[in-house]
């Protein structure tokens, strides 16, 4: 298990010197799976859990998916907008983030609890 | 090109933020006078910002190194100026939405201003905000900025709907509606980016770059792989939500509800254009020249979706995707919207049924090259969201200058505002306050699409795009949808004019701003006056739906309605590798 770990690590610190890597290393694939893994997650958990931080938090997993597959692009394409690119998805999560706790804050102040289905005064 | 080309173009923009910030300042101020200039200063700032984009944006006739760059070079230009003009009767809408009490209160000397309480000079500058980034939109060549924009947008909205029940004053005496509306709003709205932003990546994977013309240039010559197929999907399902459109609707109808009305007026026009400015840009970037749907072919070997010089369609999987969320969204928001008896309800989902309306002149495309403006699908659409904008807002209007009388109510509290809320309080209308009647007879008449006013004119071009498209099925779902919408819209004319008032219904009065009242005379005189003289617009739009096809045979680089190509303007058409 280590000894893989390390040549994943190895092989891809040898794909930064430019030479493409061969087969060993972690492909772009392996970035795609773990990128479509966590949207996925962040998608399950947005449409199950009912507690309204874990829902942000799923929203939040859905971005950083996207900032892993930018990231994983820009290296496969050799050029840098992706990477430009994420900078500003990590700035847009961060007003997100900081939006999502104030209206949070708010509502537990009213009601004290976060369950989102607290909130259903109006008929869907 | 240097930055400060690129910065040039953007004087509409930076005016508003300018004035943002100075309209966050003066809402701060001790002295009421200075306070009150929130609203004039935003409203001048509006239209410069309209003045500075017919000065320095250029148009489709006028083809530049910056312009060649652009997928539409004249969508900057009709889109600046249509939210310009209904920005600022939007603005006249919002007045005292959120400051009211505490202006009372302060008038009557009964408090003290207290800037950390005050929320009057992040009310304008969000709403300012929000034009900034829809303008941005108009103007977006990359997916960067394409996201900047759309966030810029929707970021401010959630804010406003959430301080838009603050009317009573004081934090604990919110209505809990309007902080209901505020949350499902901002936890949808943040899935929808979610899900468009993880779209773009994929396009961007699948395409090597962000920048779309870079991008509708690769899937010109090397056809559009999975990958990009993907993004574009995902990046459509997550816009799908900024237009209402009907798998991501849920939140409509109870944001609409929460929210006060002026700004549920607002969020019926900017969300909604953003989003479809995304949208007929993300279909640019893949061109509507693929085979039609008749003899679309498996792709290729490789996965591929190419594009052909003789097809008029968008790709399969994308033309299949929108043609079924155009005809549910119709459907949907018609049937339920005859079910709503709330006025704000019923206009939430017709709302959504008109965002079906133009999903169909977006997935029609612009036709052939030189065909006039009736083949034309986006520029329908582009027409249409500016006179769905003007004639929503009449009837959003009338709904914010009706509040119940306050006494009469068992737990006013003073500076209390209740709005209208059931379609029977609307009842005689006409009789009782017959300008507000008219508005709303007009404004209603009109969104049904009745002949002589500019409802019609908007929604023919739709059907006959349609038509010469091919997508009969469709247009036959949109007349069904037609018919179906002519039964609560009647019934909303019907309830203004026809009925007496209701004696059981509260008692009520209008509001104290007269701006609000102005709002719905303008936008009622925009509807007539768009009837009669809407041509100008139209060819505006027409112009404004012209793109720079990138097609590898270069045929279709004549698109662009050029006078006379100089071999300046010719570099558009040679600029593909």
């Amino acid at each position: 298990m280590t000894s893989a770990w390390l040549m994943m690590t190895s092989s891809a610190l040898l794909a930064q010197t430019g030479a493409p890597a061969a087969m060993a290393g972690p492909t772009l694939a392996h970035y795609l799976f773990v990128s479509a893994a966590m949207f996925a997650l962040g998608l399950i958990g947005f449409l199950t859990r009912r507690n309204l931080i874990i829902m942000f938090l799923s929203t939040e997993l859905m971005f950083q998916a996207a900032g892993i597959a930018l990231i994983a692009f820009s290296r496969f394409h050799l050029n840098h907008t992706g990477e430009t690119f994420v900078i500003f998805v990590l700035t847009i999560a961060a007003a997100e983030a900081a939006m999502a706790l104030a209206l949070v804050v708010l509502l537990f102040r009213r009601r004290e609890s976060l369950d989102a289905q607290q909130w259903d005064e109006m008929s869907g | 090109m240097t930055i400060a080309d690129r910065l040039s173009f953007l004087w509409p923009e930076i005016i508003l933020f300018g004035a943002t910030c100075g309209v966050m300042m003066l809402g701060l101020s001790k002295h009421r006078s200075t306070r009150k200039l929130c609203a004039p200063v935003s409203g001048i700032a509006l239209i410069a910002a309209g003045v500075a984009a017919w000065l320095t944006t250029p148009g489709p006739d006028t083809v530049t190194a910056q312009t060649g760059q652009l997928l539409f070079p004249g969508l900057a230009l009709y889109g600046k100026g249509m939210i310009a003009v209904v920005g600022v009767l939007m603005l006249l809408l919002v007045a005292g939405t959120v400051d009211r009490a505490d202006e009372e209160h302060i008038a009557a000397r009964r408090a003290r201003f207290n800037p950390l309480s005050s929320n009057r000079a992040e009310f304008y500058s969000f709403f300012l905000f929000s034009l900034t980034g829809l303008m941005l939109c108009a103007g977006a060549d990359d997916l960067i900025w394409l996201f900047l924009a759309l966030e810029l947008t929707s970021l401010p909205t959630y804010i406003m709907v959430t301080m838009s029940g603050a009317s009573a004053g004081s934090w604990m005496a919110w209505r809990n509606k309007s902080q209901e509306a505020g949350v499902k709003y901002f936890f949808l709205g943040a899935l929808g980016a979610a899900v468009f932003l993880y779209g773009f990546a994929l396009i961007y994977g699948g395409t090597g770059s962000t920048n779309l013309n870079e991008i509708s240039d690769h899937i010109a010559h090397q056809g559009l792989n999975s990958l990009t197929m993907t993004g574009l999907l995902l990046a459509l399902a997550g816009l799908g939500f900024k237009v209402a459109a009907v798998p991501m609707h849920f939140y409509t109808a109870d944001v609409y509800e929460g929210a006060a009305a002026p700004v549920s007026a607002f969020l019926a026009f900017t969300p909604k254009t953003a989003g479809f400015l995304g949208i007929i840009l993300l279909c640019g970037c893949m061109g509507w020249n693929y085979p039609p749907h008749g003899l679309a072919e498996a792709p290729s070997a490789a996965g591929l979706w190419s594009p052909d010089p003789a097809g008029n369609s968008l790709p399969e999987p994308i033309r299949l995707m929108l043609w079924v969320i155009a005809a549910l969204t119709m459907t949907v928001g018609n049937v339920l919207a005859i079910l709503q008896n709330s006025i704000k309800r019923l206009l939430a989902y017709s709302s959504i049924a008109h965002s079906g309306y133009m999903l169909v002149g977006v997935m029609v495309g612009p036709g052939a090259a030189d065909g006039p403006f009736g083949k034309n699908g986006v520029a329908a659409v582009l027409f249409y969201l500016f006179c769905y904008g003007v004639m929503n807002l009449g009837a959003f209007a009338v709904v914010a200058v009706l509040e119940r009388t306050p006494g009469r109510l068992a737990d006013a509290q003073p500076g209390e505002v209740h709005e209208i809320e059931s379609i029977d309080e609307l009842r005689g209308l006409c009789r009782t306050r017959p300008l507000l009647g008219w508005v709303m007879a007009i404004c209603s008449l009109s969104l049904l699409g009745l002949p002589p006013l500019v409802g019609f004119f908007a929604k023919a071009p739709l059907f006959t795009s349609a038509i010469s498209a091919g997508e009969i099925t469709l247009v036959v779902v949109l007349g069904i949808n037609s018919a179906i919408a002519a039964y609560y819209y009647l019934r909303l004319v019907r309830c203004v004019m026809l009925e007496d008032p209701d004696p059981a219904s509260p008692p009520t009065n209008e509001s104290p701003f007269g701006s609000r009242r102005l709002a719905g005379v303008l936008s009622a005189a925009g509807v007539l006056v768009l009837a009669v003289g809407g041509n100008a617009v139209m060819r505006t739009a027409h112009h404004a739906a012209a793109y720079r096809a990138a097609d590898a045979t270069d045929a279709r680089h004549a698109d662009l309605h050029r006078p006379d190509p100089s071999p300046g303007q010719a570099r558009a058409a040679t600029d593909a590798p």
